[in-house]
């Protein structure tokens, strides 16, 4: 009897909380800030699920540029109004994603919305934002669809995915040329998502028009357990160059399943994502010498405010920054510059702010000399930088390599790959 | 006793009442938006319910339904313009027809056995999608999904400005498929299904064609479900394969249908109402506070839920709404509540 | 040279899934459990095996000694506090899926509980197993693989001949065959149940740790390897131990030889559709049945 009646105030307990969490719920979002000295920026990130790393150092990069930018006077032209990050966690679900925009538009009441990071959850949630009229900025998701839309109100940071693999293809033929290697074959491994479905699209136009042969075309689950049935057929067919899009469990199996294969192309190129994440190195060691990535950013990268950045975020977090966390802090800076020169949080005028953005100078140089959006709210010069991953003093890094103007001083490429601790 | 009829009925109708006069009171979008959500994951439970909760089979892949619903609908609206309206009544009827090819051969299979084969039939329909491209004339348009083509405000293709009317759409369906499983468990097929959850060779004794009572039922929960994929499909406006199909959907489901109890008419309604709105919750107060912390508390709940009420919240409700009747309990054990829960 | 390679890759890499699947099919055979918490459980193993490793630097095999027990209590622990409430509850009903739900809701648990401590990050044991590889007539094979094959093999044949030849062994087996009868013939049920679901568990600290030196471990590794433990069993047959490994093997072929011919996308449809017809033809599994034990 008294174990039924525990169980019993168990759920009747259960009940009571979720009444009054639910209750609470209601209640709290009713008190709204209608101070002009805090500015409230919506920002959906995948904070768990397989991403979270990536929402995490994502979150850390625009923390720092708040910190900055509101330690610095905040937004001037409103009186030195204060932004405020209001963090939601995506889980990479598109669902979660829109229903998180709802919520930060309609109940916080966000000036304007930032972040994704998946394709997938960019592509509904702008759509609420669009829907409400509020501004939304992109800093990292790279699906070409995303600005392809007609919307006015989203404005895209990164470059389209098919820029990046353009430029390897263009990477390619230089290297060949200026190496005197003859580069006719080409394998593609790719994960099977919407992001390596749309660098095949993209790779599928360029490489053939470069005078290249695709001799494999391998998707491949991302949560795959075993790689080397991929990796041997690649080995079988020996292809000049390797390309991958990969997150990056899948770029670590895939580098160290090559490296034990002995598996010889002249170039592994990596298309950002898991070769650009600071743990491929500690997952890879020494495997991934000589590896390329094309990147947005790079922590050498010849442009200025570069290193003074990467160093005070290194101080704070412990690590450096990679692209996405770049191209995050910048968006923030970008978001400040239009917020100061609309002077309000009206979302037209912010979002006309935002389109006529043209940031010339200030933090946000580290990734682009300018910031220009054209009329789909495509970032019109996303700067891309080839790195090769080599062994400077001991330790591995990754060194830019291309374009030779943003390239670092005195580190000679290495082509063709010459192997495993070579 | 009709004093007793009389208390029925004006808790109906205070429910209805309830039901459509809180989208005068909640304002706000996103607090109608989750509401909204709310129902329809009650409605997806529901609908799961109506084969796997009376027949007693567990099913981890009703995802292949919405996925089905929801494609067909989009790809005849995005390729043909039909209206999802119509649409959506030929993706139900192509995931009734899905029911029953994957119903003959698994019908026979039992408990893990099934719950397993149809864990491999939801994860390889979700492979299978993000590896097509196109289908025939039709745009499946691989991992990447599929955006519905955007009309405004359009409702006569299932488009609307306001979250208003995405919330009366929701509520009318749940109320009709809780009509249908409320007449289901009482219908012929309804008796046949409860015999046969209890027993399936006794029930095949007593002259039960099992084989067909399953295909039947799996029928109704697959059109049921396909619906509900299709509104999800227009609520989200933008479909990916391992969203609407994947383990997430699937196993969401059943989670609320359980937890709510399965098996009983109005369980799932509860589990789905109730449980989705805790994540939520939780979600709201807990999302940015460290990483994984609210599906933690939300599955610890669950664990506690099934834990110390395996014949769901609607068992406790079901104490409560008898009280309330004037019916008193005091003789009657736990069983009762499965007999009567909801009718 | 390279279809041996490629076969013997999907011999060592099936070792493994059949490693993996020794301790749900025990769970499996003996409880009639599917635990969905197999995954997270195997995620948690590998959580405390490269966290000790981290901090102790022992090697990653002798770590057998230290995280098997560990898991096992844990494992024990589980059965007795959260499995066994539920499934005295639910006596008599037939097919106990509530069980199932609750080994789900618990892998959820597990998940998050592991993303709160250790961080979302990818981190793997690189030692000096890591990158060494083994070479014989032509195909190579990475060392670690290698030591997995036959820690697999080894534990796999032990833990046959502690099932047939042991007390406990009988006990776990009758109690698999028929939980009634054992209970009459003086068979402590819930007890030997809680020892199997502990020793299910502990085999997989023995799989997490052979998959260490050469495989990541991040809060959501689980999800990789459950659906294909699954798999493994109906394949190999509920319950049975040579079937667990032979079932792992046949997957590990299968993928290995079938993405040769097709992409590696489309292989795991097929492992899906093969373990589909095996399902509907012959439930009990390939190699042998539930009356075996």
């Amino acid at each position: 009897m008294i174990k039924i009646r525990s169980t019993k105030v168990i759920g009747l307990l259960l009940v009571m909380v979720m009444l009054l969490s639910l209750v609470a719920g209601c209640g709290g979002g009713d008190s709204k800030t209608t101070t002009v000295e805090e500015i409230k920026i919506g920002n959906i990130i995948p904070l768990s699920g397989s991403a979270a790393p990536l929402g995490k150092i994502g979150q850390e990069a625009r923390d720092m540029a708040v910190e900055e930018i509101n330690a610095a006077g905040g937004i001037k032209s409103m009186g030195g109004a204060q932004i405020k990050m209001l963090y939601a966690d995506s889980k990479g679900d598109p669902a979660t994603g829109v229903s998180e925009a709802e919520r930060l538009i309609t109940l916080e009441e966000v000036a304007l919305l930032t972040g994704t990071y998946q394709s997938g959850v960019a592509m509904p949630s702008t759509e609420v934002a669009e829907r409400y009229g509020i501004p939304f900025v992109v800093p990292v998701p790279s699906e070409d669809a995303i600005t392809e839309r007609g919307f006015k109100n989203v404005f895209r940071l990164a470059e389209k995915t098919s820029w990046r693999n353009r430029d390897q293809v263009t990477f390619i033929k230089e290297m060949a040329e200026k190496f005197n290697t003859p580069v006719k074959t080409v394998a593609l491994i790719y994960e099977n998502t919407a992001w390596g479905q749309g660098a095949v699209r993209a790779w599928e136009k360029y490489i053939p028009e470069a005078g290249l042969e695709i001799v494999l075309k391998e998707p491949y689950p991302s949560n795959s357990s075993d790689l080397t049935p991929v990796v041997l057929k690649a080995k079988n067919l020996n292809p000049d160059i390797i390309m991958m899009v990969s997150y990056v469990s899948d770029a670590a199996l895939l580098t160290n399943t090559f490296a034990e294969h002995k598996v010889m192309p002249k170039a592994y190129i990596g298309t950002s994502g898991g070769f650009a994440d600071p743990a491929y190195f500690e997952l890879t060691g020494d495997n991934c010498e000589y590896y390329f990535d094309i990147a947005t950013w790079e922590p050498d990268v010849n442009r200025p405010f570069s290193a003074d950045v990467n160093k005070a975020f290194k101080e704070k977090y412990g690590y450096s920054m990679n692209a996405e966390a770049v191209k995050a802090y910048t968006a923030m800076y970008v978001i400040a510059d239009a917020l100061e020169r609309a002077g309000s949080t009206d979302p037209e005028a912010l979002r006309k702010a935002l389109s006529e953005t043209n940031i010339t100078e200030g933090p946000s140089q580290m990734y682009a000399s300018e910031v220009v959006f054209d009329e789909t709210g495509q970032m019109v010069n996303a700067p891309l930088v080839i790195s090769q991953m080599r062994k400077v003093d001991g330790k591995m890094e990754r060194v830019s390599v291309w374009p030779e103007e943003e390239a670092r001083p005195g580190m000679e490429i290495v082509w063709p790959y010459p192997g495993v601790g070579k | 006793m009709d004093a007793v009829k009389t208390k029925k009925i004006s808790l109906i109708v205070l429910f209805l009442v309830i039901g459509f006069i809180i989208p005068q009171f909640v304002t706000k979008p996103y607090y109608l938006h989750v509401i909204t959500m709310c129902l329809l994951w009650a409605y997806l439970a529901s609908s799961w319910n109506l084969f796997c909760g009376f027949a007693g089979q567990l099913s981890l892949g009703h995802g292949v339904f919405t996925a089905v619903g929801a494609y067909v609908a989009v790809m005849l609206f995005n390729d043909y313009n039909i209206s999802p309206w119509i649409g959506m009544f030929a993706g139900a009827g192509a995931a009734v027809l899905l029911s029953i090819l994957i119903g003959y051969p698994t019908f026979k299979l039992r408990g893990a056995y099934y719950a397993l084969a149809t864990v491999a039939i939801g994860s390889g329909v979700v492979v299978l999608i993000e590896n097509t491209q196109a289908l025939g004339p039709f745009r499946v348009g691989g991992a990447e999904g599929l955006i519905v083509k955007l009309m405004g405000n359009a409702p006569a293709f299932f488009q609307f400005m306001s979250k208003q009317p995405y919330y009366y759409i929701a509520l009318v369906m749940l109320i009709i498929v809780v009509l249908f499983a409320f007449w289901l468990k009482n219908s012929r097929l309804g008796y046949y299904l409860s015999a046969l959850k209890e027993d399936p060779e006794a029930a095949e004794a007593l002259g039960i064609n099992v084989r067909n009572a399953k295909l039947v039922a799996a029928a109704y929960s697959a059109f049921f479900t396909a619906i509900g994929g299709v509104y999800y499909a227009m609520l989200i406006r933008y479909l990916e394969p391992n969203a609407i199909a994947g383990p997430m959907m699937s196993n969401e489901m059943v989670f609320l249908a359980v937890v709510g109890g399965s098996g009983t008419v109005l369980g799932p309604v509860v589990g789905g109402i109730t449980l989705h709105a805790i994540s939520e919750v939780i979600q709201f107060y807990f999302g940015d506070l460290a990483q994984g912390l609210h599906l933690f508390i939300y599955g610890l709940i669950v664990v506690f839920m099934i834990m110390f009420k395996p014949q769901g919240i609607i068992e406790i409700l079901q104490k409560y709404y008898n009280r309330f009747l004037g019916i008193t309990d005091r003789g009657e054990d736990e069983k009762s509540v499965k007999r009567t829960a909801g009718s | 040279m390279d279809s041996l390679s490629v076969i013997v890759n999907g011999i060592s890499m099936g070792a493994i899934y059949g490693l993996i699947a020794l301790g749900l099919t025990l769970i499996f055979g003996i409880m009639k459990i599917i635990n969905f918490a197999h995954g997270a459980l195997l995620m948690l193993s590998m959580m405390c095996s490269y966290w000790t490793w981290k901090y102790t630097g022992i090697n990653p095999y002798l770590l057998i000694i230290m995280i098997a027990p560990v898991m096992f209590v844990i494992g024990y622990s589980t059965e007795r506090f959260f499995i066994k409430p539920v499934l005295d509850a639910q006596k008599d009903v037939r097919e106990p899926i509530a069980v199932l739900l609750l080994t789900a809701a618990f892998a959820i648990v597990l998940e998050n509980l592991s993303l709160m401590l250790f961080g979302a990050d990818y981190v793997m044991a690189k030692t000096t197993v890591t990158d060494a590889t083994i070479a014989f007539g032509g195909v190579t094979l990475s060392a670690a693989r290698f030591y997995a094959l036959i820690i697999a093999l080894v534990i796999s044949g032990g833990f046959y001949l502690f099932l047939q030849y042991t007390e406990l062994g009988r006990k776990l087996r009758s109690c698999g065959q028929d939980r009634n009868t054992a209970s009459l013939m003086g068979i402590d049920v819930p007890k030997t149940f809680a020892i199997a679901f502990g020793i299910g568990t502990a085999l997989l600290a023995v799989a997490a740790i052979t998959l260490l030196p050469f495989y990541y471990v991040h809060p959501t590794v689980g999800n990789v390897f459950m659906t294909k433990a699954f798999i493994v069993v109906v394949l190999g047959g509920l319950g049975s131990v040579p079937g667990a490994l032979l079932g792992g093997i046949i997957i590990g072929l299968i993928e290995s030889i079938g993405a040769q011919y097709m992409t590696a996308t489309l292989t795991t449809v097929i492992v899906y559709a093969i373990f589909l017809l095996i399902l509907f033809i012959k439930p009990s599994g390939l190699f042998g049945s539930r009356l075996e034990w």
